[in-house]
């Protein structure tokens, strides 16, 4: 009798253990309950307005980086379901967002909306998605939706862009655009350049306005690192970046103009094959076995970048100006004095000394409605709201009378909430309310200036960029409208043989500039060099220059 | 006949069978059942046409690979991280799982084989962060107290070198197993019978002498098996350390063909090409397995079939 207990208690003991292992192996990360997508319209048969449906969305926001607050649903996401009967979740990546696209579409845990950068491997993986039929047409919709229309008009999108992606499928119209500057006041110059501390440049005796040539950084940053500096018992490192080795490479246009090179003869090389790309390695390579740029820079996740960064043991920051704004706020208010003003203008390689800075000014956001969407008319009239006026400024200025007000035709702050968004270094205020998560990339043109200018701006903030434009940019900007030799390479015949690799060159020039000598790091580029040729190079350059015979090319480009 | 004589016995060992059957499934649903996807390396992989609808590519993601000019330095390094992590990690747990056995005082070895259990629950980012910070030439502690005891001059980039790069790899990959996988070697030691080590006594056999001709010959079937598997594993140098730990200075002896496998299919998206590495990495897997098992029972009689 024991022993039959015995036997049963064990075999219930089997089974559960059975049971708890098999249940690890099933889907439980939120599946629904009919074995279909996860993300696909959810009806809820309840109205927002009173004759609207009530629809939730999920929206994939491709942006590492981004995400929510602490509020789920916020006061615009509230008021964006009242106008338009559409609760919005908010889906964020992390990590990269090439590697995002590829993997939703390969196993098809698809969102209902997918919005993301307008450029690379990201876009590379939404036009194939197009190709092949994993998106919903919108050619016969879109008469209906006159702000998506509007964005996506020939005229209102960079050529390039809009035979590659925008305007690539004949009659077919798959994809909308965002964030294109709806004028030249709304374009964004970030204002990429290396940044020096102030009272390290002091401490040195060099005036950071007179580093101009590349022999005259790196001889500043030998300085830097001659005076043996320390912070907190550590050393300073003359150079760094953030995360990945972001931005440190933007020294490359004291080398060269842009990816592509005139030869001479009219006819175009990229510029990896040339003898300035292995000037620019080699310049990097020297400054690494001289301990001038920070060796973990090209591996290091960005909070150990930002922790670097406010212990105050970076001298030279290369990156953009809002980014080293931000990530040295808290150590400038405890520091007074230790703010980074920026470094030059350095030189650019085949740039008159008056010429405007050639900035690539382009909405950075594409949005699809994919194929797994159950409810296209209501995506759209969510995507047509936000692209409106309406909902620009919603997203943009939060709810009119709450956060903000309409003062003589333009949006004013509500003082509570500047003050609060002021006061919080984190950003989290901001976002409890909805502003500067997922919504902005989905409000069509950029009509920040055009529409009232950023009502939240730290006025500090506006004053320092203010300061960074007027020694970066003292000739002014000037916005690229010529055709970029990479699009045209991306349609050669040889593309899907040359194009692993040509996404190698950025991989190879980091271990090029970490070899042990100039030699090796020679062979390494050459290997490569030897791969792309033997992959269909010749040929696709070839196809380049017959393609752009006579057109105007990118030839100038900085970082933007 | 025979057939239900199985069956008979099988119902016999019901409950052992029941504690295999999560096992069993386990194997067929993540290792089995996948096997169909194989076909993705001989196809043109669509996002539409899927594993199975996609067109027929035949070689060409194979001759690709092959093509490729830095297939054999993918290989070579593969084979070399695997090789020292078999020939230096095999034996430590060994070793670990004898010193262990022979502990008298069992407070202790319980301790001490708890915290060497922990580091196989850490995940290799939690592992790498922590490498990053202790071995960083830049106030690191490992380079600090280095040079304070003056054994170090100057401070050593310990990550990002390809001096110390094998050392680190090895090292911290028996770090964080040697105590899981000395598990096993703990178990076989436990069923050896204690009357052969009192017999050893009595024939005047030391510690040393009791571990040579008692223990090692009572996990050497044990570990001739796991020796047999883990070559198997040969072409497999780990995706996560060696994502994590290896870098643009340390690319030409650190990067393998797991790495390149992810990069390949999840960064550019070549799922066919990836899907063909990958199928390349299992059949020669499959064959140094198949090797060394034939090698192992001639050798020893032990063998896995």
């Amino acid at each position: 009798m024991k022993k039959k207990r015995s036997t049963i208690a064990n075999t219930l003991l089997v089974a559960a253990m059975m049971g708890t292992a098999l249940m690890g192996c099933s889907d439980n990360g939120g599946g629904n309950a009919n074995g279909g997508n996860v993300q696909t319209g959810n009806k809820e048969g309840n109205s927002g307005t009173g004759t609207e449906k009530a629809v939730t969305l999920k929206i994939l926001h491709n942006w590492n980086g981004s995400g929510t607050g602490d509020v789920d649903v916020t006061p615009i996401a509230e008021a964006i379901k009242e106008k338009t009967g559409v609760t919005v979740q908010l889906e964020y990546t992390k990590g990269s967002e090439t590697e995002k696209v590829n993997t939703i579409f390969a196993t098809q845990d698809l969102p209902d909306i997918y919005t993301g950068p307008a450029w690379g491997g990201e876009l590379d993986g939404i036009v194939k998605a197009a190709k092949e039929d994993q998106l919903v047409d919108l050619s016969d919709k879109l008469a209906s939706y006159p702000n998506l229309s509007k964005a996506i008009a020939k005229e209102n999108v960079p050529p390039a862009l809009y035979e590659k992606a925008i305007g690539a499928f004949g009659d077919k119209q798959y994809l909308l655009y965002q964030n294109q500057p709806a004028s030249d006041k709304d374009a964004m110059d970030w204002l990429y350049g290396f940044y020096v501390r102030k009272d390290i440049a002091e401490k040195i005796g060099v005036d950071p306005q007179s580093v101009k040539t590349k022999d005259d950084l790196y001889q500043f940053l030998k300085k830097i690192k001659d005076a043996n500096l320390e912070e907190n018992g550590m050393p300073v490192m003359p150079l760094g970046g953030f995360s990945n080795g972001w931005a440190v490479g933007i020294g490359n246009t004291m080398f060269y103009g842009s990816d592509y090179q005139d030869k001479g003869d009219g006819t175009l090389e990229h510029t990896f094959f040339t003898k300035p790309y292995e000037e620019y390695t080699l310049f990097y390579r020297k400054l690494i076995a001289e301990g001038l740029l920070d060796p973990e820079t090209f591996t290091q996740t960005d909070p150990i970048a930002k922790e670097k960064i406010n212990q105050g043991r970076i001298a030279v920051l290369a990156a953009h100006f809002p980014a080293i704004y931000d990530a040295t706020k808290e150590y400038v208010k405890s520091h007074p004095g230790s703010d980074f003003v920026a470094v030059g203008p350095l030189e650019r390689a085949g740039a008159e000394p008056n010429r405007p800075v050639d900035l690539g000014i382009q909405g950075n956001n594409v949005t699809v409605i994919t194929k797994a969407c159950k409810d296209v008319d209501a995506a759209l009239k969510l995507l047509d709201y936000l692209a409106s006026d309406e909902g620009f400024k919603l997203v943009h200025y939060g709810v009119e009378g709450v956060h903000y007000d309409m003062v003589d035709g333009k949006p004013v702050a509500k003082k509570e909430f500047f003050d609060k968004f002021a006061a919080d270094t984190t950003g989290k205020e901001k976002k409890n309310v909805g502003i500067g998560i997922g919504f902005e990339s989905l409000t069509g043109q950029d009509r920040t200036n055009t529409l009232g200018g950023d009502i939240w701006a730290d006025q500090e903030r506006v004053a320092a960029m203010d300061q960074a434009r007027a020694i970066l940019r003292p000739n002014g900007i000037s916005v690229i409208s010529a055709y970029n030799a990479g699009d045209v390479i991306a349609k050669s015949p040889q593309w899907e043989t040359l194009k692993p690799s040509m996404d190698q060159i950025g991989d190879v020039w980091k271990e090029a500039v970490f070899a042990k000598s100039d030699e090796a790091a020679l062979k390494v580029i050459n290997a490569l060099r030897d791969q792309m040729n033997s992959t269909g190079y010749a040929e696709a350059i070839a196809y380049v220059n017959e393609n752009l015979k006579g057109k105007e090319v990118v030839k100038l480009q900085m970082a933007n | 006949m025979n057939e239900t004589l199985l069956w008979k016995r099988i119902w016999r060992h019901k409950l052992l069978y029941l504690f295999m059957l999560p096992g069993i499934v386990w194997f067929f649903l993540f290792s089995y059942v996948p096997l169909y996807g194989i076909q993705v390396a001989f196809r043109d992989f669509t996002f539409s046409g899927g594993f199975t609808g996609s067109p027929w590519a035949g070689m060409k993601y194979f001759q690709q690979f092959f093509d490729y000019y830095q297939s054999s330095a993918l290989i070579r390094n593969t084979i070399i991280i695997s090789a020292l992590k078999l020939l230096i990690g095999f034996a430590m747990p060994i070793l670990l799982a004898i010193l262990l056995n022979e502990v008298r005082q069992l407070k202790f070895k319980k301790t001490v084989q708890t915290l060497s259990y922990l580091p196989y629950f850490v995940s290799w980012v939690v592992v790498v962060t922590l490498m990053q910070r202790l071995l960083t030439p830049y106030g690191g502690p490992v380079n600090d107290l280095l040079t304070s005891i003056g054994l170090l001059k100057e401070p050593i980039q310990f990550l990002n070198n390809t001096t110390w790069f094998y050392q680190i790899i090895v090292g911290s990959d028996i770090w964080k197993n040697i105590g899981w996988n000395s598990i096993i070697y703990m178990a076989a030691m436990a069923g050896i019978d204690q009357q052969l080590y009192e017999a050893a006594k009595i024939d005047g056999a030391g510690r040393f002498r009791q571990i040579w001709h008692v223990t090692l010959p009572g996990i050497r079937n044990i570990a001739v098996i796991l020796f047999i598997l883990a070559t198997g594993s040969l072409m497999s140098a780990g995706y996560e350390q060696l994502l994590l730990l290896n870098g643009p200075a340390t690319a030409a002896i650190g990067s393998v063909l797991d790495v390149h496998v992810i990069g390949a299919g999840i960064s550019q998206g070549r799922l066919s090409y990836a899907a063909a590495v990958g199928l390349f990495q299992s059949v020669i897997a499959l064959v140094l397995i198949l090797t060394v098992n034939r090698i192992a029972r001639k050798v020893s009689d032990v063998s896995l079939f």
